[in-house]
């Protein structure tokens, strides 16, 4: 029995009534910070004023961005956990993050992304309480692991689809679900289209906007709107996972109103070049979002550099959090093709709340162009760019009015 | 210091060279200077050079001026500062004539930006002038760097994208008669403001076009100028100025300090203020920086611009007229020509000789900005000694 401290969900807000889709700077570690985020804030404000005690980080995807050079710095710092906690990068569905999330240790952070080019996309990750913390009971109550691989995708090979839905719910999810020998009807099934879901379930169970590692803890926070616990299953293909869940557990919806695609253009040319140094010297303040901040007289400098801009010292200067809020100071929008970026883009210098320093930043959830001088936003982990083939991880701006649609209960503002 | 004169002047014709290459430009350039210098120029008399190149093309950019322009006995140092490349070259062989290590120096200004892909070529200036880590992935492609100042600009002024347009207008209108410009042909308001979108606020009559050319200048001492002219035109101040080099550290983006600090300098070099400037070559490569530079050379009061514009002051007949030549915005930007070839031009006009004359023209002012917008360069000259 692990007891579930928070739930935290994103939804990207492109997309169409057939789900959500990946915005042209966001990968499945962008997705995954977003939704951890929204966990360990609702963390802290349901638990203490400390911030969550985080001790192990289980990242399950299909679509990991890196297969080799690993993904999991860039995870940490964009979440803001300490570089000494480990994190297992896990190819898996929604049965994986139920089999973690039935057995994971105290202070676990499981996150479940869905991030194929073709969607639907989201994210969310269940903190798991360290010690005796405040949460909600889940118990695993029974696995199955079977093979049927209508859809597939080998390692370095395309995607195929056998498509035969009727093997599919037969052979597969029927099979394991007559395998699990349930006691009782599922309140909430991830994995399978809604028809499919409302045929096993006693009710009529919410719809999860995924179907794959991400819908599992959708699942678990979709509780609420049955309005409590219950069992919840994850199926994928010819395998499914069983959880019981004793209540509903505190969540935060990171997921703003529905935009249509930009439609977008792409310029092939010469590749945007990457210098791995300087890269590696920048990475902490750009990808934790951190100042550096003068020894001698406190001045904060983004990026952070050796002599100070207000008292010239070069003593030395250390890493402090900015504020993740603040105001345009200026904007302008790119429209003309550039090589390797999707067009059109804006880019804003951003005045941020309390301290005087501004960032020069891409904006981000809202059309090119919409965004105003004086328009307010919150600042996102977003992928700024791939260079050779190397996602390159920085901030952008996400204005508060393309949230304020959405910013119904919990939702995070 | 010794007083420093321009007896020569020459330049190619700004365009689409696809069919010269930075070989070819160079010695056209050199050339019609040559040409084009009173009583005459012995190339055996010139003891130095200085190039103004922002790219490499061809390769080695010293080598390559000594070579095609026949000066292989004699030191030639490039200069590269960005956009205010071709005025910087200007200032770094005034100083060397002026403190008496030379008499007569050459200056050399060329670019040759269509060597690439018309699509790609902005996006590799950015890579020469950004930071690689936290500026160059974001996109900040030259127009950006500008229109981060520029729509902030128009947020606290009066001006508007009107008077951006009105900019265009005039120095289209400018370039007619000039048979070195790029683009030789009459726009509208109503043309500049429905033109497709760049980088917004700019449409594409806000941006200079890319070109390719070669300006140069002869510069020799108030000992021997009588030798080559008895018209000669007087370097009378230049300056230089930087700024922080990030936007994000820039606290008012509604002024260009470095244009400021360089001004400042060159006016006090000259013993004169922006008042007695007659005539001035200003760095249009977009259009609301030319407004900007009006107040920064102290022609407008901040923000006061657009009255300027609207009056019709800075046209030809106007009391202050800017960019007779057309401005880079119609004649053309070559980076590395550019501040050289506003010296070409005011040359002509401080002699009388402009295809686009400001009557009785005495006293002449040229200015760079560039890079990231951190760095600027003036020049004054005047047909006065001083
Ligand atoms: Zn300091």
């Amino acid at each position: 029995m692990t007891t579930v401290t928070a739930v935290g969900t994103y939804l990207p807000p492109w997309g169409s009534a057939r789900g959500r889709v990946l915005g042209p700077d966001e990968d499945a570690v962008t997705l995954a910070v977003a939704a951890a985020r929204a966990a360990l804030e609702q963390a802290t404000t349901a638990g203490s004023a400390t911030a969550p005690d985080v001790r192990r980080v289980v990242f399950v995807t299909r679509e990991l961005p890196l297969l080799v050079g690993g993904n999991a710095a860039a995870l940490l710092a964009g979440i803001g956990l300490p570089d000494d906690v480990p994190v297992v990068e896990q190819v898996g569905g929604g049965p994986a993050v139920f089999d973690t999330l039935g057995g994971a240790e105290a202070g676990t952070l499981v996150i479940g992304v869905d991030a194929a080019e073709s969607g639907p996309v989201g994210a969310a990750a269940a903190l798991v309480a360290a010690g005796d913390g405040a949460g909600v009971g889940v118990e695993l109550v029974g696995r199955v692991v079977r093979s049927l691989p209508v859809l597939s995708r080998a390692n370095g090979g395309g995607a195929r689809d056998y498509s035969d839905a009727r093997l599919e719910r037969e052979r597969g999810v029927g099979v394991a679900i007559e395998r699990l020998d349930l006691t009782d009807k599922p309140v909430v099934v991830a994995g399978l289209p809604a028809k499919q879901a409302r045929a096993l379930c006693a009710g009529v169970p919410p719809t999860l906007p995924t179907t794959g590692a991400s819908a599992a803890l959708f699942a678990v926070a979709a509780l609420a709107e049955v309005g409590g616990g219950g069992l919840v299953l994850a199926v994928e293909q010819g395998s499914a996972t069983a959880l019981r869940v004793d209540g509903v557990p505190a969540v935060r919806r990171d997921e703003p109103a529905l935009l249509a695609p930009e439609k977008l253009t792409r310029t092939p040319g010469p590749d945007i070049a990457i210098s791995l140094a300087a890269y590696e010297r920048a990475f902490d303040a750009k990808l934790r979002w951190d100042a550096g901040a003068c020894d001698a007289c406190g001045t904060l400098a983004l990026p952070p550099r050796r002599r100070c801009l207000n008292c010239g010292s070069e003593d030395g200067w250390s890493l402090t959090p900015l504020p993740r809020t603040g105001e345009v100071y200026t904007v302008v929008t790119v429209h003309v093709p550039v090589p390797g970026l999707p067009t059109p883009y804006s880019l804003a210098i951003v005045q941020l709340d309390g301290v005087d320093v501004r960032a020069l930043v891409k904006v981000t959830g809202a059309p090119a162009g919409t965004v105003q001088i004086g328009d307010r936003g919150r600042l996102v982990l977003r992928r700024v760019a791939v260079r050779s083939g190397i996602p390159d991880y920085g901030y952008a701006l996400y204005p508060d009015a393309a949230t304020a649609a959405d910013a119904g209960e919990g939702a995070v503002r | 210091m010794r007083r420093v004169a321009v007896v020569g002047a020459g330049m190619t014709a700004f365009g689409e060279h696809f069919g010269l290459g930075i070989k070819e430009l160079l010695p056209m350039a050199v050339s019609e200077m040559a040409a084009h210098v009173d009583k005459g120029l012995n190339r055996d008399d010139i003891q130095a050079a200085w190039f103004g190149e922002l790219t490499t093309s061809d390769g080695f950019p010293t080598g390559i001026l000594a070579d095609t322009c026949g000066l292989l006995d004699i030191p030639v140092t490039r200069v590269e500062n960005a956009c205010a490349t071709g005025n910087d070259a200007v200032r770094n062989a005034t100083y060397a004539v002026a403190s008496g290590a030379f008499d007569v120096v050459l200056v050399v200004g060329a670019d040759k930006v269509r060597e690439s892909s018309a699509r790609s070529t902005f996006w590799e200036w950015a890579g020469l002038t950004r930071d690689m880590a936290w500026d160059y992935p974001l996109g900040l492609v030259a127009p950006a760097n500008f229109a981060l100042h520029v729509a902030r600009y128009l947020h606290e002024s009066p001006a508007t994208k009107e008077h951006l347009a009105m900019v265009a207008v005039k120095n289209h209108k400018h370039a007619l008669p000039n048979p070195k410009a790029q683009l030789r042909y009459e726009i509208t308001v109503e043309q500049a403001l429905n033109a497709p979108v760049v980088v917004a606020p700019f449409n594409l009559y806000d941006c200079t076009p890319q070109s390719d050319g070669a300006a140069a200048l002869l510069l020799v001492s108030e000992d021997v100028v009588e030798r080559y002219t008895d018209r000669p035109v007087w370097v009378r101040g230049v300056g230089l100025g930087l700024d922080r080099v990030m936007h994000q550290h820039k606290k008012d983006m509604t002024t260009f300090p470095p244009t400021v600090k360089a001004s400042k300098a060159a006016y006090a070099m000259a013993g004169i203020g922006p008042e007695d400037i007659d005539v001035a070559e200003v760095h249009d490569c977009f259009t609301g920086v030319e407004l900007i530079s009006y107040e920064d050379l102290g022609f407008a009061e901040k923000f006061g611009a657009y009255k300027l514009i609207e009056n019709g002051v800075t046209s030809i007949g106007g009391a202050k007229p800017v960019n007779p030549s057309g401005g880079l915005k119609a004649k053309g930007h070559p980076p590395g020509a550019t501040g050289v070839a506003q010296c070409v031009e005011l040359f002509e006009q401080l002699r009388g000789e402009a295809a686009n004359q400001v009557d009785g023209a005495r006293t002449a002012l040229a200015h760079n900005i560039g890079g990231p917008t951190a760095v600027s360069a003036v020049t004054i000259l005047s047909s006065q000694r001083g």
